[in-house]
């Protein structure tokens, strides 16, 4: 990324930040999808954005196996 | 039997319907509930608050939505209120855009494909990232980016306006994302 593109950068950044998940086809979102082509610096932080996401989604937990009998007598559901 | 079908069904007393609800959806919530406060124990007491609300209150569940939002709301409402009795503990503020989306922070990423989240090393920084987030800013990301629910979800679950949404969003992103670059290159 340098220096002349800094401020465009970061409308870049903003606008994957907020737009995200979201229509990336919308005309709004040509312009940064022309600078995204070119710009290596902003391609990167997409990407670590996403993988960020990315992480956070596939950190699973499973549920304690005996947490199901300890809730449903909680619950009094027992049968 | 479909989830409307149990609904109504455990509306009119029926605890096996009921028990079956709770089954369908306890995995979600307990999964939910540790994501937002990182620490088993506390999942496992938030899930079953969240599901004694819900057999208290199940009447007033309305079924135009899916009974998981529902859900998700009940689990936030605890989850905020076990944060505001840990009131002393600070969280990192993220107003600042300019520190938050400085370009020093475009680390290296490369070497990440060796890492999967069963690696404990990306786990820890997984946790101690989220857990700087205060909670309000946490359970947006959660539920929009996490749990893929739209914007317009996230508002009525967090009772937030949609910009307010998108702009914890955006914040909750940008840090996450520096947080883990930061601990990346150390």
């Amino acid at each position: 990324m340098n220096k002349k593109k800094e401020a465009t950068c970061k409308e870049v950044m903003h606008h994957i930040c907020e737009s995200l998940g979201e229509n990336l086809n919308s005309e709004k979102c040509s312009a940064i999808k022309a600078h995204l082509e070119k710009c290596s610096g902003c391609q990167n932080y997409f990407k670590t954005v996403e993988l960020t996401i990315d992480f956070y989604k596939k950190y699973q937990v499973e549920l304690p196996p005996d947490a199901h009998t300890k809730l449903m007598t909680f619950l009094d559901l027992n049968e | 039997m479909d989830e409307l079908q149990l609904i109504e069904k455990a509306k009119q007393g029926d605890r096996k319907a009921m028990a079956e609800l709770v089954k369908r959806n306890e995995q979600t919530v307990y999964n939910f509930a540790f994501k937002i406060c990182r620490d088993r124990d506390k999942a496992e007491n938030i899930m079953q608050e969240t599901f004694l609300s819900m057999v208290k209150s199940l009447q007033q569940f309305e079924s135009q939505s899916k009974l998981s939002t529902w859900l998700y709301r009940i689990v936030a409402n605890h989850c905020l209120m076990e944060a505001r009795k840990m009131q002393k503990r600070q969280f990192v503020t993220i107003d600042d855009d300019e520190e938050l989306f400085d370009e020093k922070y475009i680390a290296d990423w490369s070497s990440l494909p060796n890492k999967t989240t069963e690696n404990e090393e990306l786990r820890t920084i997984l946790d101690a990232s989220i857990q700087k987030l205060s909670p309000e800013y946490r359970i947006v990301f959660l539920l929009r980016d996490v749990e893929e629910l739209s914007t317009e979800e996230t508002a009525k679950i967090t009772r937030l306006s949609v910009p307010a949404v998108k702009s914890r969003l955006h914040r909750a992103r940008a840090f996450l994302r520096r947080e883990i670059s930061q601990a990346l290159i150390r």
